[in-house]
């Protein structure tokens, strides 16, 4: 009874975590700006990481492969949104069409300098 | 004097080469007019298609004999390198004249080095001689990178606004921005420990030298670029450097020649094997692994510094 | 002759790794060219641990698609080659 608990349990977070990836993957090939498609990878960065790294804890019960799992879920949420942050900066500093795409809550009407730099 | 001098140079306060070689002195102002000029250039040359038909009237016959000549080479090295791997021996195929060594190596290796991880045994032990030679390609391949991006003191400007100055690039510094700095904070110690424990678990598990200090270079770039070049130059200064691979490399040769010299004179060498698994176990395997490691740690961390802040 | 699902994987993780190398080589953009060697890199790290060679496989993770990685976008910096194809598109356009 409890194998046939643990198994069902990973089995959905695997699915919903390989759910959580090809909406990203779907995301990342059909949006054409930039920012859009950094939130599409986004989710699959964490969202889909999480899902599918607690699917494998649930299957590794309780051991120290287990705790290795979560020091990864850990790390992977540390260093990818960071990573997504940084990406999306240099998008924002050197696009020099971005009003063209993105509107600007608060500072459109004013029409004050949107660049940020220089 | 001459001595003193000397002596400055060996710790990198003045460059002997600073009025011999010659450098590109271009102002910043110069460097843009260049710029624009080429770009106009470039300009006017896509515009007129006229250019492009004339270049292509002359150099047509030479196009279409390199484009021949590639396909044909390229042709060629696929055929050889597929008749090569035709003639292979099949994975994992009992082949006694390519295999002695192997059988050799899987069957007393332990016994004999000392080394549960068989390839430590194999890379720092049996064929030290290749890995030192990797360490020194290392070391040579940085040199070369500090000749060719130098720092000396006329170029060297203190802050990391006038890193980019020198190259009239626009700055935007990501020191100073606290999601940075937070995660890297959190971040570095746990990849230097993680180096540490790969450095020291090499002739028991994988890892060793080479992954291990490229784990280690890896955090000391991180916390270069999050932290700022005069908070990294606090820490890992180019003359800890120069003088933590010259010792890591000299200590290498010395024990690797004491070895040798030993095994070759059918001499006894003091060195304990240890029992296989434990820690301190391996015989020269844990020191070297160390020496390897640091030389490419600063190595890497070193090629780092050089791209981001040489003229 | 049966195919284990570690064998399936190894080879399309194989043919992946044909794809990233025929298109480093196919890419016009250097910077792309230099993700996809990335991708590459990390595509040999994931064959060396099913190969059962680890310690190939921390230095692949670490030197080929961790610092190498570094070093190549310096290098694309320092040579202006990423400025060009900001103004290339520009002027394209």
């Amino acid at each position: 009874m409890m194998e046939w608990i643990q198994f069902i349990a990973t089995a959905v977070c695997l699915l919903a975590g390989v759910f959580a990836f090809a909406v990203a993957v779907i995301g990342v090939a059909r949006f054409e700006f930039v920012l859009n498609r950094l939130h599409a990878a986004g989710v699959g960065d964490t969202l889909g990481i999480f899902l599918i790294v607690l699917g494998c804890v649930i299957a590794a019960g309780f051991s120290l492969d287990a705790l290795k799992l979560v020091l990864l879920i850990f790390f992977m949420w540390f260093t990818s949104p960071v990573s997504t942050h940084y990406v999306a900066q240099v998008e924002y500093f050197t696009n020099r069409q971005l009003e063209k795409y993105v509107r600007f809550i608060g500072e459109a009407e004013n029409g004050s300098d949107t660049d940020g730099d220089s | 004097m001459n001595k003193s001098r000397f002596l400055s140079w060996l710790y990198g306060e003045t460059d002997v080469m600073e009025d011999i070689l010659e450098l590109d002195e271009t102002s910043d102002e110069s460097r843009e007019q260049l710029k624009r000029e080429k770009r106009r250039l470039r300009r006017e040359l896509l515009r007129s298609g006229r250019a492009k038909k004339v270049i292509g009237a002359e150099t047509k016959g030479f196009y279409a004999l390199y484009h021949v000549v590639a396909v044909v080479s390229c042709i060629m090295l696929i055929g050889v390198l597929l008749f090569a791997v035709a003639n292979l021996p099949r994975y994992g195929e009992e082949n006694p004249e390519t295999t002695e060594m192997v059988a050799r190596y899987v069957e007393k290796g332990v016994e004999e080095t000392g080394a549960d991880n068989i390839v430590a045994g194999m890379i720092l032990d049996y064929r030290a001689f290749d890995t030192l030679g990797e360490s020194h390609v290392l070391f040579t391949a940085l040199i070369c990178v500090t000749i060719l991006l130098r720092l000396d003191r006329k170029n060297m400007r203190k802050t990391y606004e006038d890193y980019y100055a020198i190259r009239g690039e626009r700055f935007h510094d990501i020191s100073r921005e606290a999601i940075m700095r937070n995660v890297a904070a959190v971040l570095v110690p746990c990849i230097f420990v993680f180096g540490i424990y790969v450095l020291l678990n090499g002739q028991n598990g994988p890892g060793g030298g080479f992954s291990g200090g490229a784990v280690m270079g890896a955090a000391m770039i991180i916390f270069s670029a999050a932290f700022g070049f005069d908070k990294a130059d606090r820490v890992f200064s180019k003359r800890l450097g120069a003088w933590v691979t010259f010792a890591a490399l000299s200590f290498y040769s010395a024990a690797k020649g004491y070895v040798f010299f030993t095994g070759a004179n059918h001499l006894e060498n003091h060195i304990p094997k240890g029992t296989p698994g434990a820690i301190l176990s391996g015989g020269l395997i844990l020191p070297l692994d160390i020496a390897v490691g640091m030389v490419v740690a600063f190595t890497m961390y070193g090629f780092y510094n050089l791209f981001m802040r040489g003229k | 002759m049966v195919l284990t699902l570690t064998e399936i994987l190894k080879i399309l993780l194989l043919v992946l790794l044909v794809v990233c190398a025929v298109s480093v080589n196919l890419t016009k953009s250097l910077l792309q060219a230099v993700i996809i060697f990335l991708s590459y890199s990390s595509v040999m790290c994931i064959l060396w641990v099913l190969m059962e060679s680890p310690d190939l496989a921390i230095t692949e993770a670490a030197v080929g698609a961790g610092i190498s990685g570094t070093l190549f976008l310096l290098t694309l910096r320092r040579l202006r080659a990423v400025d060009d194809i900001e103004e290339g598109g520009e002027d394209g356009k």
